[in-house]
């Protein structure tokens, strides 16, 4: 048995399964669709049965939070066409700015302990590639692709304990790197300056793993004292990444790798 | 026929564990289908189908999962010289004693080893954490899904086999 779990690492490592592994993610995805149909509802009954007054509380929140965005939303549309106006006036021209992203479902999720992997059902066909960004419909960083075979893509979300995303403060500029933790949940390591709770977390882009601007999340708790190095900090994400049904992988962006020969 | 059933089952318990065991979290742990599909193959089929049924767990989940195998077949390994353990140590267990200890060994040991090949690929983790967060609320979990399953097992008429391996002798002609 020790001599089988050597040649399958071995031969894992090789990527000779990989083929199997397609065909095999193909048989299976029907299965797997009809038990998500049955299971996610009962799941998510379950789930909001037991947030009745968390849920409560948050759309009282979120009615605040709509009302001063609405607010928000009139006044930038007021900018934005003075900005339109002055850029016609300076004859500028603005460069092309458009994001390219395939759409998918998350098929399943390999949620265990430390880990926080889900499978996508786009691959190689629907021109997604090891390394790609996969954000969720309304833009929040979700993970990234690791692994892709002909019809599906596995992304190790932000929330793995192995995923690490160099990130900066939108309020003050203070960087850092947000990294999964055991609890699938996110935490912003190595940040130093004044971090306060309710910041928002954008992708830094730094090390050109990801694109630079993308939202990850609000800053949920500070502690630690002034004497500290750095600082705890610890991450709502921007969404629920555990209930995500549809994601967008962006196709545009095709991370930089460092070429040890160049 | 019995093993074609006991495969299938084991596949169908990779499928349950990253469509279903998501779904349901306690905590940072989700229920082992697959470990528990092995456990009982063994206690109430024979320890040769389990065996068999070990690295096609192996290799199902981690397509399913995009794990590695070959880890997974050394997570799952311990249930059979477990069970051959448990039936000759001299304690007096019944049949449910010895799947449960059977059960909550290979879970721990196999949440442990998977834990430490995050750690090795960067997570952090101390041991009070990956004991109190992980190892205690899986052996419960794990005990609460076998109980879950076992009972009903029982009372559709399924008996009980011996976990030890039949050994081989000589008969004269």
């Amino acid at each position: 048995m020790i001599g089988l779990a050597l040649l399958l690492a071995l031969v894992g490592q090789v990527g000779v399964l990989t083929p199997v592994q397609g065909v095999f993610l193909r048989v299976t995805a029907p299965v797997e669709q009809v038990l998500t149909t049955v299971f996610r509802p009962v799941a998510s009954t379950l789930s909001n049965a037991g947030e009745i007054g968390d849920l409560r509380d948050e759309n009282s929140r979120l009615r605040l939070e709509n009302e001063e965005l609405r607010n928000q939303v009139g006044e930038l549309q007021q900018n934005a066409a003075d900005i339109k106006g002055l850029r016609e006036a300076l004859d500028l021209t603005q460069g092309d700015t458009s994001v390219k992203y395939v759409a998918a479902d998350v098929v399943h999720r390999d949620a265990s302990a430390f880990t926080d992997v889900v499978t996508i059902n786009r691959g190689s066909n629907d021109g997604v590639q090891d390394g790609m960004v996969v954000v969720s419909t309304q833009g929040t960083l979700m993970g990234k692709v690791t692994k892709v075979t002909a019809t599906n893509s596995f992304v190790r979300l932000i929330t793995d304990t192995q995923s690490r995303v160099s990130a900066e403060v939108q309020e003050t500029g203070a960087d850092g790197s947000v990294k999964g933790t055991p609890n699938r949940g996110l935490a912003f390591e190595l940040a130093q300056g004044d971090i306060q709770v309710g910041d928002t977390l954008v992708t830094a882009g730094l090390g050109g793993g990801y694109p630079r601007g993308l939202p990850i999340g609000r800053v949920s708790a500070v502690s630690g004292t002034n004497q500290d190095l750095y600082k705890k900090v610890t991450i709502e994400p921007g969404v629920r990444i555990g209930t995500a049904e549809n994601v967008l992988v962006r196709t545009d962006f095709i991370p930089e790798t460092l070429g040890l020969d160049d | 026929m019995k093993m074609f059933v006991a495969a299938l089952a084991t596949v169908f318990a990779a499928i349950c564990q990253v469509t279903i065991a998501p779904l349901f979290p306690f905590g940072a742990v989700t229920f082992d289908f697959v470990l528990l599909t092995l456990v009982l193959v063994a206690a109430f089929g024979s320890p040769q189908r389990a065996m068999l049924c070990v690295p096609i767990a192996a290799l199902a989940y981690g397509f399913l999962s995009n794990r590695e195998p070959g880890l997974l077949v050394l997570a799952y390994l311990p249930l059979l010289p477990l069970g051959v353990y448990l039936e000759e140590v001299p304690i007096p267990l019944n049949h449910y004693a010895r799947t449960a200890v059977a059960l909550v060994v290979t879970g721990v040991w196999a949440r442990s080893l998977l834990v430490l090949g995050a750690v090795v690929a960067g997570a952090d983790a101390t041991v009070w954490l990956v004991v109190r967060d992980f190892l205690l609320p899986g052996i419960v979990v794990d005990l609460a899904l076998l109980t879950v399953f076992y009972v009903p097992l029982r009372l559709l008429g399924w008996s009980g086999q011996g976990m030890a391996l039949s050994r081989g002798g000589y008969t004269s002609l």
